[in-house]
């Protein structure tokens, strides 16, 4: 009789212990799913971030050419923001590269500005690895002098913008 | 009784097992609600950082949108100086128990804008308008968001202009001593808006005095926005609408931010200078630059009227300049 009452403690036991890790089992999955949506989410934020910060990061005083003209960047601004001037920005822009390459003439290899021939300026780079980059076209303008007049000078860029993938 | 005592066993077993796997579960689905809730106001929190990237007003003036939500929801604005400093952005919601609001969400950190509201504003709409900060160039968009009705009492030209020219809904106009002659404006009809009157008026929740005096459009291109026991705000140009919209906290934080954005914006002018010297496009304000960048580096809102000339003189002295280092 004691060993019937020993086996049935025993059976309840391993019972409560397969409920317990069913429920586990199941809270696992739960938070397995949950965290899923909330990565693909964080992605989908980033990347929404990436497109609208385009207009804003082409359009922002350290780098546009004219406030009354969008979409247009001062070559000037970009050499200055390509040199160690741009340290102090580090924490300002909303996401993780911009560079600004100049598209005409066609060229084969990337040349860092300042240089003869430069064909890129890497406005700032965070450091991180798997970044997803987004572009746009943009005017490079600067304002030169030439026989007493003054006027633009402008060329065809592209701005181009990373984000960090989480995987 | 041998098997009564067995039966006993089992079931007071059973019921103290039993209700620790129910109180398990339900801290469980409580913890997991709340994990939940979090999640999606921190993804408000941040999409509100993404949304208001269109309304940055670019080429434009000023820009108006609205943000909805479904239910009444808490957007608390934490303005952090020191640099370029940022708005730390966070979203919580009515709670049915206990507390009022839920603890809210993770902060979004907003670097590169300037938001301009309470530090705790709540309601189902929120209004955000957009308005360009130059000193003397451009320096910024002010992001002003608001829950609250407004009267603008007595409100100069300009400012019904601009408010009703975004067609901000919030805002409406008053004036105690008869309309404008040809205004089509109707008196304030929110009986609890919030009460702004410029220049004189009664039963005022805040007062706004101008005292610009030269190079204005209005004589309330500079001056002081009163909020009695909210203290005294001082604003130039369009600073004006972030001290009648927010908290004294977050407006002097949010105005050392712009400041020190200002003189960066400054120094690389004067690198900029370099440049152009060197290709004939030569250039005279590079010295006022570097001094004008080292004031704004060590001020506050208390100067922003006495720095508004020594700004008027160098937007004068650029436009003079051949090429001109902004326009």
């Amino acid at each position: 009789m004691r060993k019937i009452g020993q086996m049935k403690i025993q059976q309840m036991a391993f019972m409560i212990m397969a409920v317990f890790l069913f429920f586990i089992l199941v809270g696992l999955f739960f938070i397995g799913i949950q965290f899923k949506d909330v990565r693909g989410t964080a992605a989908q934020l980033q990347k929404d971030q990436a497109i609208s910060s385009l207009r804003v990061i082409a359009d922002m005083p350290e780098l546009n050419y004219d406030s009354s003209e969008t979409m247009t960047v001062d070559e000037d601004k970009l050499v200055v923001m390509s040199s160690n001037f741009s340290g102090a920005y580090n924490v300002f822009w909303p996401v993780a590269s911009v560079g600004v390459y100049k598209i005409y003439p066609a060229f084969d290899s990337v040349k860092k500005c300042p240089g003869l021939g430069c064909n890129f300026y890497d406005i700032y780079d965070s450091g991180q690895s798997n970044v997803k980059t987004y572009s746009t076209y943009v005017s490079i303008c600067k304002r030169v002098r030439e026989e007493g007049s003054a006027f633009d000078r402008c060329e065809v860029g592209k701005l181009v913008v990373g984000v960090k993938i989480n995987e | 009784m041998n098997k009564l005592g067995q039966f006993n066993f089992v079931w007071l077993f059973a019921i103290i097992v039993g209700g620790a796997i129910l109180f398990l579960a339900i801290y469980g689905a409580m913890q997991a609600g709340d994990t939940a809730r979090f999640q999606s106001d921190t993804e408000v929190a941040k999409s509100i950082a993404i949304i208001t990237d269109p309304l940055q007003v670019g080429f434009g003036e000023s820009s108006f949108g609205r943000i909805s939500f479904n239910d009444e929801t808490r957007i608390n604005n934490i303005c952090l100086g020191s640099g370029f400093g940022k708005n730390d952005i966070s979203v919580s919601t009515r709670s049915n128990v206990g507390e009022e609001w839920n603890l809210a969400g993770g902060a979004t950190s907003i670097h590169n804008k300037y938001i301009f509201s309470s530090e705790q504003n709540s309601g189902e709409d929120y209004y955000v308008f957009s308005k360009g900060f130059d000193f003397p160039y451009e320096v910024a968009d002010l992001i002003f968001l608001t829950a609250e009705d407004y009267c603008f009492i007595n409100a100069p030209e300009e400012v019904v202009d601009e408010v009703l020219g975004l067609g901000i809904p919030n805002i409406e106009f008053d004036y105690p001593t008869g309309m404008p002659l040809g205004s089509e404006l109707s008196n304030c009809s929110v009986a609890d808006a919030v009460k702004v009157c410029f220049g004189n008026g009664d039963g005022c929740d805040m007062m706004v005095y101008g005292s610009c005096q030269s190079n204005c459009d209005s004589v309330f291109d500079a001056g002081v926005v009163s909020k009695g026991s909210g203290g005294d705000l001082k604003y130039v140009g369009s600073l004006m609408y972030g001290a009648i919209f927010s908290d004294k906290a977050v407006y002097e934080c949010n105005v050392e931010r712009l400041m020190y954005r200002a003189g960066k914006i400054a120094e690389e002018f004067a690198s900029k200078g370099d440049l152009m010297d060197s290709r004939g496009c030569d250039t005279n304000i590079k010295s006022d630059l570097i001094v004008w960048s080292g004031m704004l580096f060590n001020s506050t809102a208390d100067n922003l009227m006495s720095m508004r000339m020594t700004s008027d003189n160098l937007g004068k002295k650029n436009k003079r300049e051949l090429c001109g280092m902004w326009r």
